[in-house]
């Protein structure tokens, strides 16, 4: 059957919107999404504060930084940004295929089961290392001959403890049913969005085995370390980045109202994607014992992905015409074309980040804490923000209890990311600099505090932002009378 | 617009000159250099691992790469042949047509 044969049968038998969509379980998505955000921000900024001398909690070893380090990476990661995107798949998935998910049970369990998952990395990473030394531990670990490490994992964002993998790999696989049974349903060729979407559940689950539990189990040194490479970059890559762009497909037409430039050259981004973005792990570990055709090729295929973002930008902003004034007037669409150009620094970025010339200079500096924030946070954050001022009307069936604080959260999460993005890739520079001059350690520490200590103001800027988002919504969730009447396209959009 | 709004009538996307332009320029700008190199050092990598010990290292994240993408070429290959390149821009027409009938049902 064709699309449009399939949409025929479609207008006939059109399922309702409430039919399809669980609406509760999106909201108790975002609800969970928000919390992990802000406990996440919380850590990053009691790091932040380590790093400029002023610990608060200097002692309490419970919670030292280096597990607060943790908490603010993990909960970013599977707290928020995998919990906004299982919401927002619920609404998504089922509008674009005109099936429900595959249960609506299994839906529930996955939520729960999910934040639980979360909820016990957090107290492995925080509890675990002070157990880990207890004599029926160690018992344990020798009779089982296994590392028996209660707290973190010892891979870079790997961390979950290896006792919680086996039950993270279950949900991700249940996370994979649900929503592929409607996309198998669905007949005809598919808009793009569901081929991300497809993509996503299939990688996300690969990336996660390969990454915690090939170098944990399976090998050992220079190869471990070249698959803890692909595990870092896939999962920016192979989780996030199909569910960031597949949702920007979606949600960019419609509030656009207005089809996507080209569908062909969205199809040309995702098997790009597909084909080029695995080989890439390797542009993390330039410079060492790995051979050195396994990182040109790494070079290679990131050069190749350049390529295939272009396609991605120019589609949108193709997409976006002569409707350019959107982006002043349509919240949700500055949000997103915001995080684009974000995107696109990020990727233009990375294309002078993989010569070795450059990772000479940068590699182990705050260039790249910056850069991580740039798209964790400049990109898929801000999607996310978008996505949520424009479905939480929809969900709670009110406007905004404040439009102006819809602008501040906007301003306040962009402003303060742009200052520390410049402020750390500064830092990085400076720092490659001390150490290539040879100079002490301690110099480069004591050189970054200026930098530092912008950082710290930047997050406060960024969490600020947060604050406001949060008390807007608790506003409108209680059905506050609106503090403004709005006029803006938003909020006509959101209601 | 009708609840009995006939696909007939659903406007047809087609490609326009620019955009096929564009679409066959970039598939070209990212395979051919792509291919080059990965080919290259892929035949690197049979040379060293045939030859010397260091080729081993590579084995892991190669067959890594290789099952994944081979996963994907399955994936392209099905989807060529069930016809989901055929008609290739209506997807986005349907899909945004789709959206206003649905979203008529839950707003004013
Ligand atoms: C309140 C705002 C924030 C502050 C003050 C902050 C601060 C920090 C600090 C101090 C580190 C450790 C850097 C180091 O080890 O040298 C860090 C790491 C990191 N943060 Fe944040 N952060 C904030 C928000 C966020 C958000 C919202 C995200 C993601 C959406 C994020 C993603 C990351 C990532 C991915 C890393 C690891 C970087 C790496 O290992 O290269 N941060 N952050």
């Amino acid at each position: 059957m064709t699309s449009r044969s399939q949409t025929a049968a479609a207008v006939h038998d059109r399922p309702a919107h409430g039919d399809l969509v669980d609406e509760r379980i999106i909201l108790c998505y975002y609800v969970a999404a928000l919390t992990f955000l802000t406990v996440s921000m919380l850590a990053g900024i009691l790091m932040a504060l380590q790093l400029v001398h002023w610990n608060p909690l200097n002692g309490v070893e419970l919670l030292s930084p280096g597990r607060w380090r943790m908490i603010h990476t993990n909960a970013v990661a599977y707290g928020f940004l995998a919990n906004a995107f299982l919401g927002t798949l619920h609404w998504a998935v089922p509008r674009l295929t005109f099936h429900k998910v595959a249960s609506r049970p299994l839906s529930w369990f996955i939520f729960v089961a999910w934040q639980a998952i979360v909820g016990l990395t957090a107290i492995g990473i925080i509890v675990g290392p002070t157990f880990q030394d207890q004599p029926w531990l160690l018992d344990l670990a020798k009779q089982w001959r296994l590392p028996m490490n209660l707290g973190a994992q010892g891979l870079e964002w790997g961390e979950t403890p290896f006792w919680i993998d086996p039950v993270a790999l279950l949900g991700l696989a249940l996370v994979a049913v649900n929503f592929m049974v409607p996309i198998g349903r669905s007949k005809g060729p598919m808009y793009v969005s569901l081929w991300y979407f497809m993509a996503a559940f299939v990688w996300t689950f690969l990336t996660y085995a390969m990454g915690n539990l090939l170098p944990e189990y399976a090998v050992a040194g220079t190869s471990a370390g070249a698959i803890g490479g692909l595990f870092i970059h896939d999962l920016v890559g192979l989780f996030v980045t199909p569910l960031g762009w597949g949702l920007m497909y979606y949600f960019v037409p419609i509030l656009l109202k207005r089809p996507i430039w080209s569908h062909g050259l969205s199809l040309v981004g995702f098997w790009g994607l597909a084909f080029f973005y695995p080989l890439q792990g390797i542009h993390h570990f330039l410079y060492t014992p790995i051979p050195m055709f396994l990182q040109y090729g790494a070079v290679i295929s990131t050069i190749a992905v350049e390529l295939v973002v272009a396609t991605v930008v120019i589609n949108f902003f193709g997409t976006l015409g002569k409707k350019g004034s959107e982006f002043f007037t349509n919240l949700p669409i500055r949000y997103f074309y915001t995080g684009m150009v974000f995107y696109f620094i990020t990727c233009f970025q990375c294309a002078l980040q993989v010569t070795l010339t450059f990772q000479k200079l940068i590699h182990f500096t705050d260039w790249v804490v910056g850069h991580a924030h740039l798209v964790m946070f400049g990109v898929f954050s801000l999607w996310l923000f978008g996505i949520m001022t424009y479905l939480f009307p929809r969900l709670l069936g009110r406007p905004w209890y404040s439009r102006t604080l819809c602008e501040y959260h906007y301003w306040l999460s962009s402003v303060g990311l742009f200052v520390m993005f410049l402020d750390l890739t500064l830092a990085g520079v400076f720092q490659g600099w001390y150490w290539a001059s040879l100079q002490p350690w301690d110099a480069s520490t004591d050189g970054s505090q200026p930098f530092w200590i912008t950082r710290v103001f930047a997050g406060l800027t960024m969490f600020a932002g947060l604050l406001c988002f949060l008390f807007n919504l608790w506003m409108t969730w209680r059905g506050a009378e609106a503090a403004e009447r709005s006029t803006s396209q938003f909020a006509a959009a959101a209601t | 617009m009708s609840d009995t709004h006939p696909s007939a009538v659903r406007p047809r996307a087609g490609m326009s000159r620019r955009q096929a332009w564009v679409t066959a320029a970039m598939a070209v700008v990212i395979l051919i250099p792509s291919m080059y190199g990965f080919v290259g050092k892929f035949l690197e990598f049979v040379h060293i691992y045939r030859g010397a010990s260091g080729g081993e290292f590579a084995v892991a994240p190669i067959l890594n790469y290789l099952l994944a993408s081979a996963g994907f070429f399955c994936m392209l290959l099905w989807a060529a042949w069930n016809g989901m390149f055929r008609d290739i821009e209506q997807p986005k027409i349907d899909f945004l047509e789709n959206e206003r009938l649905l979203d008529r049902d839950t707003r004013p």
